[in-house]
């Protein structure tokens, strides 16, 4: 192999540029990875292609002999990859529909080509058609410290159906395109007990897994194209052809992807430090004001919570409908939300998916868990802020739905999408994410992981929950926490806040809950008010009158009788009314199967309400938390009047 | 003129026949009380003796209804069997009583005494006619709807190009498109059946000739006429479903008030309705009136045998004026 000093002294400058501080003053990441890349978008070939140079730093203290990368676009190539087959369609009969990625040339630092060395693996599930990973074997192993630089020339091309990448028309989302490093854990790092690549194939249910980089791109497209990326605009020059040629850096962010479309409108807002873009279609003007609002809420709210938002800009997208299939993703600086021109104002779905996608900037872009292997802390963590950021900005019944005849919370839809499923128990949150069973993974993930954690806010108060996230950013941030860590902040900060109120540690809390498959469910299984009973006159009992003996008659023993349906164990309060008016709230450890709370006195139980705030979210049936002994007939038959008025107006509009 | 004096004759027939709009109104309120009352008991049982009920002072729970678990999936297909089953036996009970209805809309008919036997009879006289009737009118009414905004979809469907807002307006006017069409549907109804009751020997197919020529013969001022009634019932919909949805009494005593001033809005529905049909009605006996040759030509197109009077087969001809002999207080001899 021929050493070529000069190509390598290149490659160092363009290496030590990317390095440069160019938008954050200091490093916020290790940088451990770093892509300069220049790229071509050809719209009649719908591919981007173009040459990367790319290093890995060896931080661990193990001599590596090889470097692992995601080719993701592969998983478009045909209907055998690992993707397709899980989903059990195919990318399309024309080869205009699929997607893929070619590696043209593939050379180290001292300019030994690797491409005979690159060999396809399938680490997860052993599909030798599967493309989406591969293994290259370095000449000389990594040592610790060493940097390992590649250049990588490579044509991408881009599938036809979006499925958060490709084109239609002359739309263009690129996300998922470029040879990107695996992360190496070392021993100790998450759950690693030796050293090596977590490098996994592209599933159908499944996000991803990087090492926080630096992102110096050239994009290359025709003039008139709009282009909005992860990146911060650095220089805009026109290139030959009537074409452009746009520079992109980003630092400490976990993947890059941008958006290339003709008739995107630009629109642009700032809150405090970071500038926000806004790209969505001409006639969704009116949906501008709303999607800014979203997003400056969403900043602030989690910058309050949780931490700050360390960059300066941010991009989101609203795509067109021909570009639907892009819509709802995250990039870090970049996503994606959906909205529609004529999206009344009472729906706050366009509001829900862009804090939703911004949300994720935190959970997965600054603390970079691992989406392979435990997608809830990625989509149950960010599903629970969602639902609270829009409980509180757009009305505690009303963040998802605010209309005069119906009102509805975000959380709501989040609990009704986990107690509602049929599969709700079928597995636990320890499984990877493509091994979730009968398609629970979207109810795992997001709804029942977001409702562990209202559980858990509301055990150990809103104060402590946003403690916890704060000291989880603090330790974490721009890390890679695994779910063990996050539950040793928990651990360490309820200690703190609480003492010992919940025991030793909140283990018992995730083992059933996130890491179980039993339900909670508490219930009110009966009111029973006996009168005190005075001793029979024929008895042999010599009775003493006493003056209170008159009044046993109205002496009662009254007992609110509970139990534990479910297998899930979790304090409760209980709130007992009287019939005086008065109210006991009591605390049950909930623990055993039945509970009885016993009272004498004048006065009778009314009614009694388990959990009275509705704090339990994972409480699957929220009707027998409470039970009376005076049921209001009121409502129902309010129900049943209305039901048949509106019948008989709907007959007599639908008979002639 | 004519069109406001049908509307003002409709009216009053309409008010004159309040007896015959109680008794739909009645049967009416039955029906919907067979299909409403096991499904409060199926919410009562499902709530039981809870107190989650009181979440439903603010409207609908979305929380508290989808925790009733397996009877909520009965309650559904409960609600979406019934709503099919109660839409057809509602064709069956509306044939009926409309042939009621409209015979007591005709003009003969304002100088007689309301008969519950009568309205019966003309019920159970017209009965197949007007189900016919209401089926083909039905069936024409969806078909034509379903291809005047299914085609229009399918096109910016399939279009990759077309944008968004391009897109809306073509299938917005689509549907508007097929709502305007409908008033023409409910005059060919309504014209078919005020033609049938007034001579009931009329097969239901001739009657539905003659609405559909009636309809275009003089198309605009029947067309502006029931698409102005139309609009009254839409806007009397929606007033009568913001205050419903916006009224939640709290006490039993309020919710027996919901019911009597909902009766009484549903009971106000019905004359409107009935309304339209005196309108209807109205109309026809005004534009046949003057020309009463016409039925000649009529029956030339349907081809009766021409041996029959045209004086006794045309239905404007039994005008007690001119009554025909072998009809008698509405009642055909023969």
């Amino acid at each position: 192999m021929r050493k070529t000093p000069v190509s390598f002294f290149l490659l160092l400058l363009s290496v030590i540029s990317v390095q440069a501080q160019i938008i954050n003053k200091t490093p916020l990441s290790a940088r451990i990875t770093g892509y300069k890349m220049d790229v071509r978008l050809d719209t009649d070939e719908k591919a981007v292609s173009g040459k990367m140079d790319a290093w890995w730093i060896n931080k661990s203290d193990d001599t590596v002999p090889d470097i692992r990368m995601h080719l993701y676009m592969n998983a478009f190539r045909n209907n055998q990859s690992t993707y397709y087959k899980e989903i059990g369609a195919s990318p399309g009969p024309l080869d205009s529909d699929r997607g893929r990625i070619e590696i043209n040339s593939f050379t180290d630092s001292e300019n030994n080509d690797l491409l005979p060395l690159m060999q396809y693996i399938s680490p997860d599930d052993g599909n030798p058609e599967d493309r989406t990973v591969i293994r290259v074997l370095l000449p000389k192993p990594a040592l610790p410290g060493d940097t390992i630089f590649l250049t990588i020339g490579f044509d991408t091309k881009l599938p036809s159906q979006i499925r958060r990448t490709g084109y239609t028309n002359d739309f263009y989302f690129v996300a998922q395109w470029f040879p990107k490093f695996g992360v190496y854990e070392p021993a100790g790092m998450r759950y690693a007990t030796v050293g090596g690549w977590n490098c996994h194939q592209f599933h159908a249910s499944s996000e991803f897994y990087s090492n926080h980089s630096v992102y110096d791109v050239s994009i290359n497209t025709p003039a008139e194209y709009v282009v909005g990326s992860g990146g911060q605009l650095i220089s805009e020059t026109a290139a030959e052809g009537g074409r452009k040629t746009r520079n992109y850096r980003a630092e400490d962010i976990v993947d890059f992807a941008w958006t290339a479309w003709p008739g995107y409108s630009v629109f642009t807002d700032k809150w405090k430090h970071v500038n926000i873009t806004l790209l969505l279609p001409e006639e969704r003007e009116k949906q501008v004001e709303r999607q800014f609002t979203a997003v400056k809420n969403a900043l602030e709210y989690l910058t309050e919570n949780v931490g700050p938002y360390p960059w300066p800009h941010l991009t989101f997208v609203d795509p067109p409908v021909m570009g639907a299939g892009a819509g709802g993703m995250e990039y870090t600086t970049i996503f994606t939300s959906q909205s529609s021109f004529l999206m009344p104002e009472w729906i706050h779905m366009p509001e829900m998916v862009t804090v939703h996608e911004f949300g994720h900037a935190y959970f997965m872009g600054i603390l970079a868990s691992n989406e392979f292997e435990e997608p809830w802390m990625d989509e149950g963590i960010n599903s629970f802020w969602e639902q609270r950021i829009m409980d509180h900005y757009y009305g505690k019944n009303s963040g998802m739905i605010n209309h005069p005849l119906l009102k509805i919370p975000d959380v709501t839809i989040g609990r009704l999408g986990y107690v509602r499923s049929p599969n709700r128990q079928a597995v636990s949150n320890s499984e990877y994410s493509w091994n979730y069973p009968h398609g629970t993974y979207g109810m795992m993930s997001y709804n029942k992981s977001a409702m562990v954690f209202h559980t858990l806010m509301g055990i150990v108060g809103e104060q402590t929950i946003n403690d916890i996230f704060r000291e989880y950013y603090r330790k974490w941030a721009f890390r890679h926490p695994s779910g063990k860590d996050f539950i040793q902040v928990v651990n360490e900060v309820v200690r703190r806040n609480h003492g010992d109120a919940f025991g030793p540690d909140m283990n018992w809390f995730f083992d059933q809950t996130l890491y179980g498959t039993g339900i909670c469910d508490y219930k009110v299984a009966f009111i029973s008010n006996r009168k005190q009973i005075r001793p029979d006159e024929n008895t042999d009992i010599t009775i003493t009158e006493d003056p209170v003996t008159d009044e046993r008659d109205s002496l009662f023993t009254s007992a609110a009788q509970l139990e534990r349906v479910g297998e899930v164990m979790l304090p409760v309060e209980v709130l007992v009314h009287f019939t005086d008016g008065s109210e006991v709230l009591e605390k049950w450890d909930g623990k055993s199967r039945f509970k009885d709370f016993t009272y004498s006195g004048k006065r009778e139980i009314e009614w009694v309400r388990i959990d009275p705030e509705f704090r339990i979210k994972m409480d699957v049936n929220y009707i027998n938390n409470s039970r009376t002994i005076d049921p209001d007939p009121v409502p129902v038959r309010r129900m049943i009047n209305k039901f048949i008025s509106l019948m008989q107006f709907y007959l007599s509009i639908m008979l002639l | 003129m004519k069109v406001v004096k049908s509307i003002k004759s409709g009216l009053f027939r309409s008010l004159k026949s309040w007896k015959g709009v109680l008794i739909i109104w009645i049967c009416f309120l039955l029906l919907v009380s067979i299909y409403a009352l096991p499904l409060r008991n199926m919410l009562r049982s499902g709530f039981g003796p809870s107190m989650i009920t009181g979440r439903f002072a603010n409207g609908l729970d979305v929380e508290a209804f989808s925790d009733l678990g397996s009877t909520l999936r009965s309650l559904m297909s409960y609600i979406s069997a019934g709503f099919l089953m109660i839409f057809l036996i509602g064709i069956v009970v509306n044939s009926f009583l409309t042939g009621g209805l409209f015979n007591s809309l005709r003009k003969e008919y304002g100088n007689m005494k309301f008969s519950p036997s009568e309205f019966f009879r003309a019920g159970a006289v017209n009965f197949w006619s007007f189900m016919i009737i209401s089926l083909i009118i039905n069936l024409m009414t969806v078909f034509l709807s379903a291809i005047v905004v299914f085609i229009p979809s399918a096109v910016v469907t399939a279009s990759e190009t077309m944008s968004e807002k391009s897109a809306v307006y073509i299938i917005a006017g689509a549907v508007l498109f097929a709502l305007l069409l409908l008033p023409v549907f409910l005059l060919v109804a309504d014209y078919s059946r005020a033609w049938k009751v007034c001579d009931e020997k009329r097969s239901c197919f001739k009657a539905l000739g003659f609405g559909f020529g009636e309809t275009f013969r003089k198309f605009w001022q029947a067309y502006l006429m029931m698409l102005g009634l139309v609009l009254i019932q839409v806007v009397f919909g929606l007033i009568v479903f913001s205050i419903l949805s916006s009224w939640k009494p709290a006490s039993g005593g309020g919710v027996f008030l919901l019911f009597l001033v909902s009766q009484m809005l549903v009971y106000i529905k019905f004359h409107l309705k009935a309304w339209r049909y005196g309108s209807v009605m109205s109309l026809m006996e005004n534009n046949q009136k003057p020309e009463v040759q016409n039925s000649v030509i009529q029956d030339i197109i349907f081809q009766e045998p021409i041996v029959q009077s045209h004086v006794t087969e045309n239905p404007v001809i039994r005008d007690p004026e001119i009554q025909d002999p072998l009809v008698k207080n509405g009642t055909n001899l023969l």
